[in-house]
């Protein structure tokens, strides 16, 4: 821990005093890295969340961490290893994914560590489609209770194309039972050729629509979605699906599934709109 | 060649066609080394280029091969393989292709432990090492290249680390790529021949890239733009030296036509014209195109008209000089050149076409003497007329010579010796019908004719016949005969005197050797008493002991022209005798002398030193008659000197020779000798013994000592006698006889009594 603690201080030192690279061993030679921009003392600490094997320098959230920043919150945006030390780079579908939803969760309870280890104890989780379903499984799993608040933009379900969703978890659990580790290769998200092995593909079949669905339901923290009308990527009938469970949401006119262009701001708007404190308590 | 030696315009044409020909070649040579010499610069050039542009291939290869490196070396997945390598095979294999890490199949990625262990072992084929080479340094990259199985590799080692601090050293990685492949594909070579790029690496051999060049082997690709440079400027060289070997023959042969040609011709004309061939037709010579030469063309042809027209008129003198040249200018006839030239055409002919020939030598009788008493304009106008004369009595087609002064000769061919005797008759009859009176000339003029014949299977003989036809003249011309002799009838003895070899080398040897001559005296005697008067010697010639007779040599002094030779031997002889004592003291002594001798100077000498014998032997020349004598003269003349020194002059043979009056008149004759024709006429009781005998007394009447010759018989003897002849000689009183025996036996002789003194009672010597 004292080795981190020093690469956090050389990183931040010859950077800036406002930004750091943070490094955490998330497994047995396994670092993870995020950067620290620093806020006001006062502002709840955001832990921003990237998307589908996306680093924390995708543009949405790049922006949307300058933008909190420029609110005043301080943000935490790391990027989650995926099994590889220091990852850096967004992962190729067609790479070796041997990571899980859960190392995946562990990762984020290690940054919500990181960041209650710094003194903030008020935190809000922001994800970014992917990132944001990853964030629910974290609150699914007991989060810190530093945990203040939840916002997710562009949220999406684990998606798999056209398979049987149980066929192919039945599938996955039988390679997983018959300890077979030949990578699968199967549609998950954008990715049409996700080569994973059963264990990990399966820890991220799991999660569809209303695994995803009852976990904002049951979200032990305050919970808003940022949805944009033109997101084309999400599943058939989701968005009502999140109206019909009455989360609080704001669906931005014309957005796509990235909120990118003029809609970065909206994106930002609703973000720090929800992040206000005279917001009443958003309801469990 | 010398200098001084002149060269032809074709030659000049050829040499400076050729001089341009060796100029264009040397132009297109040096040009060509020109060219040469750029594209060896430009190769040197394009050398450099492939050079600079290899090396930059294969820095750019080693530069790629580094980012390739680099790249691995910060690809996330790389990292997660040095991790978790349990799918490495799949990111070998697979993985670093598709996500365009590597971008060939030439290349080949293989991950490393820190310790150097291949993470999983490669397939053979590969080529990647299952351990990192010992000493490498771990902590940075490292190229290399090995030649495996003769397939040369680049390899790139580099060190993998867990973050950019490079703080944990996660592994290595290794690029293996087949290096010529590789570096071929870099980029298009403009200026490197790929094929040629060679890499000097023993199999199992180990170099660093550092070094790699050192070991690089290349070639130059040929320039496009220096090629069609090369091709382009050899075209235009090639077509240069066509255009202008193209211009120098069309020169030469538009040269060779208006010039060379028309020179040649009028060479040719000019050497034709030096060697008298003239152009018969030069108004067809054609037209030349130079102006210059044209000018002359027409100048030559002016001239070579004028020059035909003087050569005609030149030939034309020519053939009149010809035929004068082969013509006698007096007679008209042909000449002696003429009759060598036809005779040796004559004789050819005959050799192609044997026959029978006759060859007829005229001589004009006494000619010599008319011409000296008519002077030479009428012995010119003799010969005109003679020669006319014998022209006609000829046959149409035989040609008369004049061989010189009078005498006349022809050959007859397809003749025989009774057709050529009917053809000299008739030369004979004509000329004697013809008129000389008008040129004052009353004595007749008569020629003699000798014939030789030669048959037609005879004509090795040929050449002798003009010799023949000489004898048959002499003997033509001998007194007595008919003027007509044919060889080998006519001429038998005079043929054997001329021709006997015997008779002429005697001749010569006794002309040549004092003594040989020898003289035998016969008595005259005097009448009445017919006491030996006096001798007159007569000429013997001993040769091998053997007697020859004067009838046997004399035919070949005469035609040898020897008369005044051999007078002089005689006269040595008689010198000789006369001064051996030997005729008896008192005894007068006759000498035989030729007309033709009596003018020699020699002749007249020897006689005068001979009258110193005068006191002891009067001494008697005797003139034959029947010699011409043609300077009368000076004959004349030379007889009055002989006659101061007590010679007295004797006319021999009177009767049968010519013109016997007027040399009785002309001449200082003492003595007239009586021809034995006359004399035996005495003893005939006719008219002609009268004519004769009265002839002999008007003689006497006039002073004349009369000798009468030949008396055989004791008739004449008496006749002679009585018509009152001084002396007579002949066989009835004494024969000739030799010195010895004249003073042994002067009655052996035939002499009756010791011979009288020569200048008792009226005798020839008074």
């Amino acid at each position: 821990m004292r080795i981190f603690l020093l690469c956090l201080t050389l990183a931040l030192a010859p950077v800036s005093a406002h930004a750091a690279i943070v490094r955490l061993e998330m497994r047995p030679g396994i670092d993870a890295s995020a950067e620290y921009l620093a806020g006001l003392r006062n502002k709840p600490a955001v832990l921003l969340l990237h998307g589908f094997l996306q680093t924390r320098e995708f543009p949405t959230v790049a922006t949307l961490a300058r933008g909190l920043q420029d609110a005043g919150y301080p943000v935490l945006t790391p990027t989650l290893s995926l099994g590889i030390p220091n990852r850096a780079q967004s992962l190729a579908c067609e790479a070796v994914h041997r990571h899980s939803l859960d190392e995946d969760v562990a990762e984020i309870a290690r940054w919500v560590d990181w960041l209650k280890s710094h003194g903030h104890r008020s935190i809000v989780l922001i994800g970014h489609s992917f990132g944001s379903m990853q964030l629910l499984a974290y609150l699914a799993a007991g989060p810190s209770a530093a945990v203040k608040g939840y916002v997710g933009a562009s949220l999406i379900e684990v998606q798999i194309g056209t398979t049987p969703r149980a066929a192919l978890i039945a599938q996955l659990e039988s390679r997983v039972q018959r300890r077979q580790r030949d990578l699968v290769t199967q549609h998950v998200s954008y990715c049409r050729k996700y080569r994973s092995t059963p264990e990990a593909l399966l820890s991220y079949v799991r999660w569809d629509q209303a695994r995803t669905l009852a976990a904002l339901r049951q979200s032990p923290v305050n919970v808003k979605l940022v949805m944009g009308d033109a997101d084309d990527m999400l599943g058939h009938g989701w968005l009502k699906a999140l109206q019909h469970l009455q989360t609080p949401m704001a669906i931005v006119k014309g957005a796509n599934h990235f909120m990118d262009g003029e809609h970065e701001f909206d994106l930002l708007e609703h973000t720090l709109k929800s992040m206000e404190p005279a917001q009443p308590p958003l309801p469990r | 060649m010398k200098w001084s030696e002149s060269i032809s315009i074709k030659q000049i044409a050829l040499a400076f066609v050729t001089g341009l020909l060796v100029l264009v070649s040397l132009i297109g040579g040096f040009a060509a080394y020109q060219t040469r010499a750029v594209t060896r610069s430009l190769e040197q050039h394009n050398w450099e280029a492939a050079q600079s542009e290899l090396a930059s291939g294969v820095e750019r290869l080693l530069a790629q091969t580094g980012d390739l490196a680099n790249n691995l070396a910060h690809w996330d997945e790389t990292r997660q393989q040095l991790v978790t390598p349990e799918y490495y095979t799949y990111w070998r294999d697979q993985r670093v292709y598709e996500s365009g890490v590597l971008n060939s199949r030439f290349a080949r990625a293989a991950l490393y432990t820190r310790a150097g262990t291949l993470l999983a072992p490669s397939p053979e084929k590969s080529g990647l090492p299952s351990k990192l080479p010992v000493g490498l340094p771990l902590q940075q990259n490292a190229s290399w290249l090995s030649n495996q199985a003769g397939s040369i590799a680049l390899y790139h080692a580099f060190p993998v680390y867990s973050d950019e601090r490079r703080q944990a050293l996660l592994g290595h990685g290794l690029i293996r790529i087949d290096f010529m492949p590789a570096l071929l594909r870099q980029a298009k070579f403009q200026f490197t021949d790929t094929p040629s790029v060679k890499l000097a690496l023993e199999p199992g051999e180990t170099l660093a890239a550092s070094q790699l060049f050192s070991r690089l082997s290349f070639s130059a690709r040929p320039d496009p733009d220096q090629l069609r440079f090369q091709t382009i400027l050899s075209r235009t060289l090639l077509a240069l030296f066509v255009l202008l070997v193209s211009a120098a023959l069309l020169g030469f042969v538009a040269y060779n036509r208006l010039l060379i040609r028309p020179l040649g011709r009028l060479t040719q004309d000019i050497d034709a014209m030096q060697h008298g061939r003239f152009n018969h037709n030069p108004a067809r010579s054609q037209p030349m195109r130079i102006s210059e030469l044209e000018n002359i063309r027409r100048s030559l042809h002016d001239y070579q008209l004028q020059l035909r027209e003087l050569h005609g008129s030149l030939e034309h003198q020519n053939r009149e000089f010809h035929s004068q040249a082969r013509q006698d200018a007096l007679t008209g006839c042909h000449n002696r050149r003429a009759y060598e030239e036809d005779w040796e055409d004559f004789r050819r002919q005959l050799q192609a076409a044997p026959q029978g020939v006759a060859f007829l030598l005229f001589d004009c009788d006494r000619f010599k003497t008319i011409n000296d008493t008519y002077g030479h304009a009428k012995g010119d106008r003799v010969l005109t007329i003679v020669a006319d004369a014998l022209v006609m009595a000829l046959r149409a087609n035989d040609r008369l010579y004049r061989l010189g002064g009078d005498e006349f000769a022809t050959f007859l061919s397809h003749t025989t010796p009774a057709h050529a005797k009917q053809i000299a008759q008739r030369c004979q009859s004509l000329l004697e019908a013809s008129v000389f009176s008008d040129l004052g000339i009353s004595e007749p003029v008569g020629i003699s004719i000798g014939i030789a014949f030669c048959a037609a299977d005879q004509l090795a003989h040929l050449d002798e016949l003009p010799k023949q036809a000489d004898i048959a003249m002499y003997t033509a011309k001998q007194p007595g005969r008919n003027r007509i002799a044919l060889y080998g009838e006519d001429t038998e003895r005079a043929a054997q005197a001329l021709v006997a070899s015997r008779e002429t080398s005697a001749l010569f040897q006794a002309l040549a050797t004092p003594g040989m001559v020898e003289l035998h005296y016969q008595p005259i005697h005097g009448l009445p008493g017919r006491k030996v008067a006096y001798y007159e010697a007569l000429a013997r010639i001993r040769y091998n002991g053997e007697l020859i007779m004067p009838g046997a040599f004399l035919p070949v002094v005469s035609s040898r022209r020897l008369e005044t030779e051999f007078d002089l031997a005689v006269l040595h002889q008689v010198d000789a005798d006369l001064s051996s004592q030997q005729i008896p003291p008192g005894s007068g002594v006759s000498i035989n002398l030729s007309a033709q001798s009596i003018s020699r100077p020699e002749i007249v000498s020897h006689l005068l030193e001979l009258s110193r014998h005068g006191t002891r032997h009067p001494l008697m020349l005797e003139i034959t008659e029947t010699s011409l004598i043609t300077q009368m003269i000076e004959v004349r003349t030379y007889l009055d000197l002989l006659h101061t020194v007590n010679y007295r002059i004797a006319m021999d043979d009177f009767g049968t020779g010519y013109s016997p009056l007027r040399y009785l008149v002309d001449l200082p004759v003492d003595v007239v000798k009586f021809d034995i024709s006359l004399v035996n006429k005495l003893g005939q009781d006719n008219r002609a013994g009268q004519v004769v005998a009265d002839f002999a007394r008007m003689m006497k009447d006039a002073g004349y000592a009369l000798v009468a010759e030949g008396v055989e018989t004791e008739t004449v003897l008496q006749k002679v006698e009585s018509l009152g002849f001084a002396h007579v000689q002949g066989y009835l009183l004494g024969r000739p006889a030799p010195l010895s025996q004249l003073a042994v036996q002067p009655g052996a002789a035939g002499l009756d009594a010791p011979p009288a003194p020569l200048d008792d009672d009226g005798s020839v010597f008074a």
